[in-house]
């Protein structure tokens, strides 16, 4: 039986299961008052009267879209995405002179990634709301989101590596997030090789980032592993704080044809690092300098500016030169999450192939450790002994257990790829207590705090690989669909289906109180750094610096001043230095203007953008205010005139006096 | 004027100051797009945003109806101002230090002509700014609307709701003109003692106060039950109810009897006689001594007065007597006049 005729059969016994279910309720809603709380009373559970608040804010990756949306739960409501690897011409992100630095790698500038992993900042091992990190697959970065203001503040390229997957899991107090390759690659002075040397040139990394302190993220180490492909990762806590682990697969060391290749071995490794020994190994000398390019991008509050700065050496640390620092844990089979339950003694591992969930002891892993209880040394790594490691294993739990997630009353949930359902189980006894079939091929799950030391077990969002016919039908693609399980009784009820943007990989949640008295309005002028920036209409200006025109310019409810600019030519380029000079909530002004080969600007409150502008013809060209701001939004417009290369049009501008007396002294 | 008047005085001239801390108006702006609110704050000296850029805001937004933008530089009263008010605080001062009533009186007048003429001031200030439209720029005009917001209430304006309201500086100006009448009230009163007087300010200062007795032979008062008028308050009572009503009696056989007729007192009030050895002070009935000696001529015969039972008075011999509690006078005056004890019988036989 294939596992697509078995997906079948699931989903065929589900639609069964809910017609069943269907009739109960039926049944049920004859009565004058339901008695429980049941799935029938879904609707009024993720119900949220207008003007009323979601209890969580929960964050999904964009996944192949790079950003991150946020919704509500219960209501599964979309409240913002994000902008973070991807440009985003709906607010001028990474176009605008501002932000486009956000973007710079030493790749040069890439418009788009792959983001798949949300991780909150942590404080004593529980979310704090402070930030939101979240990964870059395909050039690996990591992005540091500001939670007042959910922007995108930082990004940190990962030099040495190639799929930056395992990533940006968080250590208890933030202290570090991590990062580790996907694709092993040849690093250092020698890539140009074979790519049948695999096993001889190609090399893993694991990446410890200082992330506590905003604009300081920086790569603390690096440490140098057997070329696997390592997968995702989890900090210890509690009993394990100071340890990390890492999930790895294709110890086979292929390099073609993987899923077959990759997938011989019953056994792969999780990866324990003693992150707390590596920090002693790097403080005394153990760790070797080695050149490699990164780019470090942060945008200033102030400015709201990004620059970008060059870095060039990282710390990498072998483990052969420092003993203790790893250890393999043999796990099957080609392992995908690894997850630390709430007491930081179990670390359960998702063998994607595997027919049970393995779960490693912290203790027994220990005394292992002190008891040398070794089947191999790799690298000098250690590889300890599965059965004096292993806690215990859930039997049957399903087809293709991938994520873990606990609710912190001390029950585990667990994604069934292949079966398409999530499966409560219990930590300790590891018996199965509660299945849910989900639609379709659930990928990651999320419960707020799931994966910390408190975990708000209440509600459980499953993160779907496969839409097919859950909504109106939208052509050959959709919109991939998250699902809302209520998990605070004993057995799980379906809430809500909910459609996501991009691929949503893992998500974090957290009580909404934790994060939205902090948030910003506006940003004050008063503070505004940018050197373009204008604060009132009397310092409006214009200027030409050789071929470069700059328009410093104000946004106000509802004109732009100035709004008639001449002298332009053909052959110049044009900064439009806009400066939103509303000091109010949510007024938010736009620019754009005909034939910009660029995005428009969206303006918030204090904050100023620039748009750069080649016009390649003489003419008059309209510019406007692309978000509707007031009653007399349709009237905030203006224009500029390009005349030909040469012409004796002088450059003016209407309204600003400073401007006028410019131009009489240019003349 | 006493010393307790003069303390009042000056400590409502320091509350004047109050108006510079806090401010005395606020007028808040609700629309539908701003649930949060916008709006200012009229301080002595300036006017403010509720929040740091509500003013801007408002002003802002009138430039749709043309209203004139609100710059504190440019109403002189703001300037002016600070100056009356400082005026008004050293002059109530130099009357507490003074001690002279005549200029309490030009205080509190002083005090009232300003509140007038800044409440005025202030609403022709409003009435400016909601009808001086510039229609030539206006860009929204609706025939006949003005926007005037109301001094005290609540008006709509457009999409706006505006209520303007006193403010903690308002507030700190009534209490210390309430404290400015209660100092008038106490000096005008010879003889008032510093317990009767703070009994008097906790009743003007704060209506809450538990009632407590009054001079009762003041202006021709006369008897709640004999009607005849009250010249001596030292053979006086007094009944006050649990709302403040004072029953005033020019004898305690009267008030024996109108609390005999109406069978007690009633709930939660109070019972007071005059403390014959301390005039002006007042003794609840039940605590005080009563002494009955022919040598005291009481109004209705019964040769009855009160003292203030601190065993200090009796033993010094000051008054000599049968000596009597409220209960064994209430019982006196039945077996003496009994139920039909009728004043007007008494009156006419003293005469």
């Amino acid at each position: 039986m294939s596992p697509l005729q078995l997906n079948r059969r699931v989903v065929v016994g589900a639609v069964g299961a809910v017609a069943i279910a269907g009739l109960v309720f039926a049944c049920q809603a004859t009565r004058s008052k339901p008695i429980n709380l049941a799935a029938g009373d879904a609707a009024s559970r993720v119900y949220i009267a207008p003007g009323q608040y979601d209890e969580f804010y929960s964050f999904l990756s964009g996944g192949f879209s790079g950003q991150v949306a946020v919704y509500g739960i219960p209501s599964g409501r979309l409240l913002k995405v994000i902008p973070v690897f991807s440009q985003n011409p709906e607010n001028g992100y990474g176009y605008n002179d501002e932000s486009k630095e956000m973007l710079q790698t030493t790749f040069g500038s890439i418009p788009w990634d792959d983001s798949h992993h949300p991780e909150l900042s942590q404080t004593d091992g529980v979310p704090d709301g402070r930030w939101l990190f979240i990964n870059a697959n395909n050039t690996p970065r990591v992005a540091r989101i500001d939670l007042t203001r959910f922007e995108t503040d930082e990004i940190l390229q990962i030099p040495n590596a190639a799929g930056g997957h395992a990533s940006p899991f968080t250590t208890p107090n933030t202290k570090y997030i991590v990062s580790a390759t996907r694709f092993s690659v040849p690093i250092g002075a020698k890539r140009d090789v074979p790519i049948a040397s695999y096993k001889e040139n190609f090399k893993g990394t694991l990446s410890f980032i200082t992330a506590d302190q905003p604009g300081k993220m920086d790569i603390a180490f690096q440490i140098l592993m057997p070329g696997y492909n390592y997968d995702l990762g989890h900090a210890g806590k509690g009993p394990s704080e100071g340890w990390f682990f890492f999930t790895s697969y294709n110890s086979e060391g292929a390099y073609t044809k993987l899923e077959v290749n990759a997938s011989q071995n019953d056994k792969d490794y999780v990866a324990a690092v003693n992150y707390k020994k590596a920090e002693e190994c790097v403080a005394s000398g153990k760790a070797k300098t080695m050149q490699a390019d990164y780019d470090h991008n942060y945008t200033d509050p102030k400015s709201r500016i990004a620059t970008t700065e060059k870095k060039t050496s990282v710390k990498l640390l072998d483990p052969r030169d420092c003993e203790g620092v790893v250890y393999y844990l043999p796990t099957p089979k080609s392992p995908h999450g690894v997850d630390v339950d709430p007491t930081g003694e179990y670390i359960v591992a998702g063998g994607k192939l595997a027919t049970v969930i393995p779960v490693h002891s912290f203790t027994k892993l220990a005394k292992a450790i002190e008891a040398k209880q070794f089947d191999s040394t790799i690298d000098g790594i250690p590889v300890l002994k599965y059965d004096a490691i292993l806690a215990g294993e859930v039997q049957k739990p399903g087809l293709g257990p991938l994520h873990t997630e606990f609710d912190g009353k001390g029950n585990a949930y667990t994604s069934m790829f292949i079966s398409s359902e999530v499966v409560k189980w219990k930590l300790g006894t590891w018996e199965v207590l509660d299945r849910m079939p989900v639609y379709y091929s659930v990928g990651h799950i999320m419960i707020p705090g799931g994966d910390s030391k408190k975990p708000w077990g209440k509600y459980l969002v499953a993160m779907n690989k496969i839409t097919k016919d859950r909504y109106l039908p939208t052509g050959p693609e959709m919109a991939q669909s998250a699902q809302l399980i209520d998990i605070s009784g004993d057995k799980m009820k379906m809430l809500l289906d909910f459609p996501t943007i991009g691929e949503p990989h893992y998500a974090q949640a957290l009580p909404a109180t934790l994060i939205k008295d902090k948030s910003v309005k506006f940003h004050s002028l008063a503070e505004n750094t940018n050197p373009h920036a204008v604060r009132a209409e009397s310092e409006t200006n214009i200027s030409r610096t050789g071929k470069t025109v700059h328009v410093e310019m104000v946004a106000i409810r509802s004109h732009f001043a100035p709004d008639n600019i001449e002298g332009v030519q053909v052959g110049d380029t044009v900064k439009f230095h806009v400066t939103n000079v509303e000091q109010d909530w949510d007024i938010l002004h736009g620019f754009a203007v005909l034939g910009a080969n660029t995005s428009e600007l969206i303006l918030q409150p204090g904050e100023t953008r620039t748009l750069t502008w080649v016009p390649k013809d003489e003419g008059i060209y309209p510019f406007y205010c692309t978000d509707f701001c007031s009653a007399l939004h349709q009237e905030m417009q203006g224009y500029i005139r390009v005349s030909p290369a040469g012409s004796n049009v002088p450059l003016a501008a209407n309204i600003s006096p400073k401007a006028k007396a410019q131009m009489a002294g240019a003349k | 004027m006493t010393r307790l008047s003069r303390v009042l005085l000056a400590i409502a001239s320091v509350l004047l100051l109050g108006a510079f801390l806090f401010p005395l108006w606020r007028i808040d702006l609700v629309a539908p797009q701003y649930p949060e609110g916008l709006g200012m704050l009229i301080r002595v000296n300036t006017v403010t945003g509720i929040q740091p850029n509500d003013l801007a805001n408002i002003n802002g937004l009138n430039h749709y109806i043309g209203m004139k933008p609100i710059e504190p530089d440019t109403i002189p009263e703001l300037r002016i101002m600070p100056w009356i008010l400082a005026g008004l605080a050293a002059f109530g001062l130099l009357v507490a230090a003074l001690g002279a009533r005549r200029l309490l009186y030009g205080w509190l007048g002083g005090f009232v002509t300003l509140a007038i003429a800044g409440l005025i001031d202030f609403w022709r200030w409003e009435y400016d700014y909601g009808h001086n439209l510039d229609f030539e720029h206006a860009i929204i005009k609706v025939p006949g609307m003005t926007y005037q917001p109301p001094l005290i209430g609540t008006k709509q304006l457009l999409n706006f709701t505006a209520s303007s309201w006193p403010a903690l500086g308002a507030a700190c100006l009534g209490v210390a003109f309430v404290l400015g009448v209660a100092a008038l009230v106490i000096a005008r009163r010879r003889g008032a003692d510093v317990k009767r007087a703070s009994m008097a300010m906790a009743v003007a200062v704060a209506a809450c106060a538990p009632p407590g007795p009054q001079a009762i032979a003041d202006k021709g008062k006369s008897c709640d039950y004999c009607r005849m008028t009250i010249s001596d308050e030292r053979f006086g009572g007094q009944l006050i109810t649990r709302k403040g009503k004072v029953y005033a009696f020019d004898a305690i056989e009267c008030l024996a009897s109108y609390y005999l007729q109406n069978g007690g007192a009633g709930d939660g009030s109070s019972i007071w006689v005059a403390d014959f050895a301390n005039p002006g002070h007042w003794v609840e009935a039940k605590n005080a001594l009563f002494v009955r000696n022919e040598a005291h001529q009481s109004p209705m015969g019964l040769n009855l007065v009160a003292l203030s039972d601190d065993g200090e008075t009796a033993a010094a011999g000051q008054v000599q007597g049968t000596t009597l509690r409220w209960q064994e006078v209430l019982a006196l005056v039945q077996s003496e006049h009994g139920a039909r004890w009728d004043h007007a019988e008494a009156d006419s036989v003293a005469r």
